[in-house]
């Protein structure tokens, strides 16, 4: 089977770029190969905050919030809230500029680059100040701000890397491991958390990926773990003595870690097995707002830890803190049913919504050869003579549209990007907003509904008149990035004749041949 | 003219006589087939004991503790309304609702998304059927058609009939027909897509009321406004998300189930004259811990609820069989044991109420359900 450059654009990539196909070695197969030797350039990323300053700026703004709330009530002459707020320890009156606490002094000493970035969005902010009434305002835009730019990065960089397989790989672990920024108290980490925990491990060991992404707070809050409490640790105990209401166990993420990110919902897990690994998980939180010091965005709250050995499919893990759950994440890990149900999952995104079985048990066997490498996987997927089979077709999701239209009209992606964010909403594939932490779905029937292709055909339009032709025809670029040979007859023609650039473009990107990957 | 109508001709136009048929069907037959059903999947898993707080219920304060519903509009003697759905309660001294408790799919573990598949393919197993029973029931009629009000169709109403559309907001910019003549002929080459390109022309440009974030209210204001319609959708479905309450419930379902008190509301308003003949049937794919866990929300339980509402439901009474909520009646002794099967719901008012045989709906919309009873006595005779 050829492994034509075309196809390797196309089913693995994001796309063309024009120029892309004419580019690199002469086979499609060691293109792919070539991109998963060394990590891509990241440079779209580069200054935007750490989940650790996001908490930081949140905490901040929750404070300023609060503040003004109690001189608003006081304002109004009602003494009774104003006491009860200023009672509360976590609402301290605005202050002047906080110290800044050791560990941020020397997360600065370490990184001058870190020290640009507090400068810079302190001073956008313009959160210095001792208590002006929009204070907690401005920050909340500035919140608003970075989220953008996070996004604005993101299809930035997927629209003009040159390892665009590598940036497949990347967006699919982000959907495996789905957050969704519905939820109000992991908004803003979603982001951060492709950044901080995927894209690193992305060519590296799943167990590795694995432990970042459920130690990220966009996860831990997202399933609710940063409050989870064993039933007999020690801040149970205290609470109960105190009198104070019980807070416990919460089994969500240990449900998704197994039936989602790991093992699969026909893994053979029971209903034993979840409890016993939200047990080995509780602690696992994020810092509050009176964890100052924090230099990770990860706390082990040992006090939460519900104490004891675990037992989780079978086998017995020892009391042991933090360690103890991550024992089990290690073993899930390398587990056969998590083997064949990453690579059911891949084989599923990249070849077709059916893929043949006996290629996702020659991706699992790879993975388990090779102790959870998950390049060995992907070398395993397009070594494969079925991943390059002339019958594979997958259908873009909303998402892949608007990527691969964003590369092949060579459009830019300013810093802002409302209007990307709002267009993949209308498309029903909003940023970072899967309907579950199953991820948005991955087959044709998912996407290709009458509403969503005539979506399509007006987002082509508005494509379409923001591609700057140079001197480029409509029809030499569909043949540079769908391939000669899916430009052809009634295509062909249409694009050949086409009044405008613009009219040619709206037709590449309204075009059957532009909505599946071949 | 106004730019939706100059829209509409320009489709017109550029698709010519042989699709206006399907773009702009013409009414149904009249008559026996005039009634209305609106489902409301309400994904995530509603706390049915915070909807329908079983007051008077001794297990019901300790199991909750400051987490029970305070002050619930008391409707029955064991059950009350939570005080967010003042509308609802409304409609319920009307007549005109029939909350169903200890509900559930024939799906017994806890998983979401395994459960809402379950509920939409209409069979026991989450891989039980690759299309959804709605579907199944559009191509069971002999006319009339199906619209969700979703970005992707929903899997409940999958089922490869034609007669099945969804909408949701559209973008704000006109086609060019010119462009669509000339991608005509290159969808119609494309097997997968042929038909999904003939009926793309028809499901967009229609209008959209409002400004803002379209939620659940406005979504089943517009799917009753559409199958009011003398010739409109006999079946319709609206989905909404936000349901999972693991934590701090109670400022979370106090938002949400205003939206669903706003949301029957708006629909009976949106159904007008066509109200009377209409079943809006909210359901979600499993209930939740009897018991609050230790972050003030639920977890995932077995026993959920549904409400049958509209004018065609006999209501004004809590349906089901209500299992209680002591220690040994509890599901594994934690969560409420559902007695009824959801499909058993859904059977009923496939047959009684949209008139469909019941050999059909056993057959093809619901296999594997001949051995579930119908509800008895919903239906306003």
């Amino acid at each position: 089977m050829s492994a034509s450059k075309a196809t390797a654009a196309n089913r693995f990539g994001l796309g063309a770029r024009p120029g892309e196909l004419e580019r690199g070695g002469g086979d499609g197969r060691e293109i792919l190969l070539a991109q998963l030797r060394r990590p891509p350039a990241l440079d779209a990323f580069a200054g935007l905050p750490g989940s650790v300053e996001t908490m930081r700026l949140e905490f901040r703004q929750q404070q300023l919030n609060r503040a003004a709330r109690v001189r608003r009530a006081a304002a109004a002459g009602d003494g009774e809230p104003a006491m009860a707020a200023a009672a509360d320890p976590a609402a301290p009156v605005a202050a002047a500029d906080e110290t800044p606490p050791r560990a941020r002094r020397r997360a600065r000493d370490a990184d001058p680059a870190q020290a640009a970035r507090e400068r810079s969005s302190a001073a956008r902010a313009g959160a210095g100040a001792d208590g002006a009434a929009d204070s907690g305002e401005t920050l909340r835009r500035e919140l608003r701000r970075q989220q953008l730019a996070e996004f604005a990065a993101r299809y930035r960089h997927a629209a003009d890397t040159d390892a665009p397989f590598v940036e497949r790989l990347s967006q699919f672990w982000s959907n495996h491991f789905a957050v969704s920024i519905d939820k109000g108290n992991a908004r803003l980490y979603a982001g951060s958390m492709e950044r901080e925990a995927i894209r690193p491990h992305v060519l590296g060991r799943f167990e590795d990926m694995l432990l970042a992404v459920e130690w990220h707070p966009a996860m831990l809050r997202y399933l609710d773990n940063a409050a989870s409490i064993g039933d007999d640790s020690r801040a149970a105990m205290r609470a109960q003595k105190l009198g104070r209401e019980k807070r416990g166990l919460n089994e969500n993420l240990a449900r998704e870690i197994l039936e989602l990110h790991t093992l699969g919902v026909d893994g053979g897990y029971r209903q034993e097995d979840v409890i016993e690994l939200a047990r080995a998980i509780t602690g696992w939180s994020t810092p509050g707002p009176r964890d100052e010091d924090a230099a990770q965005s990860f706390v082990f709250r040992a006090n939460a830890h519900e104490p004891g050995a675990r037992r989780v499919l079978g086998r017995s893990y020892a009391e042991g803190g933090q360690e103890q759950g991550r024992a089990v994440l290690a073993d899930l890990a390398r587990h056969p049913a998590t083997a064949r149900h990453l690579s059911f999952k891949l084989a599923r995104h990249f070849v077709a919504d059916q893929p043949p079985p006996a290629l996702v048990e020659r991706m699992a066997q790879a993975y388990l050869r090779e102790d959870g490498d998950l390049r060995a996987l992907y070398r395993a997927l397009v070594e494969s003579e079925q991943a390059w089979s002339a019958d594979a077709r997958k259908f873009k999701t909303p998402n892949d549209f608007v990527i691969s239209a964003l590369r092949a009209g060579e459009l830019p992606v300013d810093d802002q990007a409302r209007a990307l964010v709002g267009l993949l909403a209308s498309l029903g594939q909003p940023v970072f907003t899967p309907r579950s932490p199953a991820g948005f779905p991955d087959t044709a029937a998912d996407w290709s509904s009458p509403d969503g292709l005539f979506k399509r055909i007006q987002a082509a339009q508005m494509f379409a008149a923001r591609v700057d032709s140079g001197d480029i025809s409509p029809y030499q670029r569909a043949l540079a990035v769908l391939g000669s040979q899916a430009v052809s007859g009634d295509f062909a023609i249409g694009l050949r004749r086409a009044g405008s650039a613009s009219d040619g473009c709206s037709l590449l990107f309204a075009s059957p041949a532009f909505q599946w990957r071949v | 003219m106004s730019a939706l109508e100059r829209q509409r001709r320009g489709l017109l136009a550029a698709f010519g006589a042989s699709a206006l048929l399907t773009l702009f069907p013409r009414v149904a037959a009249a008559g026996a087939g005039d009634t209305r059903l609106l489902l409301v999947l309400l994904r995530g898993g509603l706390d049915g004991l915070h909807l329908l707080p079983p007051y008077a219920e001794p297990a019901y304060a300790g199991l909750r503790r400051d987490g029970a519903v305070a002050d619930p509009i008391r409707i029955d003697g064991l059950f009350g309304l939570h005080p967010a759905m003042r509308q609802s309660a409304a409609m319920y001294r009307a007549g005109q609702l029939l909350p169903l408790v200890a509900v559930a799919p024939p799906y017994r573990q806890r998983s979401h998304f395994d459960a809402q598949d379950c509920l939409e393919n209409g069979t026991a197993t989450p891989n039980g059927a690759r299309d959804g029973w709605l579907g199944r029931c559009v191509r069971a009629m002999s006319g009339g058609q199906a619209l969700a009000v979703a970005a992707v169709m929903p899997l409940a109403l999958r089922g490869g009939s034609d007669r099945v559309s969804n909408w949701w907001p559209p973008l704000p910019r006109p086609v060019d027909p010119q462009l669509l003549q000339q991608l005509q002929p290159l969808y119609a080459a494309d097997p997968r897509l042929s038909e999904t390109f003939e009926r793309s022309a028809g499901s967009g440009g229609m209008p959209r009321d409002g400004k803002g974030a379209f939620a659940l209210p406005e979504a089943m204001r517009v799917a009753a406004q559409r199958m009011s319609a003398a010739d409109g959708p006999r079946i319709g479905f609206v989905e909404d998300s936000g349901w999972d309450s693991h934590r701090n419930q109670a400022p979370q379902l106090q938002r949400k189930l205003a939206e669903l008190d706003q949301g029957l509301a708006a629909a009976r308003e949106g159904f007008g004259a066509a109200w009377p003949r209409t079943v809006v049937a909210v359901v979600t794919e499993f209930g939740r811990t009897a018991a609050l866990n230790g972050t003030d929300g639920t977890d995932h339980g077995t026993g959920g609820m549904a409400l049958l509402c509209g004018g065609a439901v006999r209501g004004g009474r809590i349906g089901g069989d209500w299992p209680g909520l002591g220690p040994s009646q509890l599901n594994e002794g934690r969560d409420l044991r559902a007695t009824t099967d959801l499909r058993a719901v859904f059977k009923s008012v496939l047959v009684e109420h949209l008139g469909l045989a019941d050999a059909a709906v056993e057959r093809s919309v619901f296999p594997d359900s001949r051995g579930l009873p119908p509800l008895r006595d919903w239906l306003r005779a």
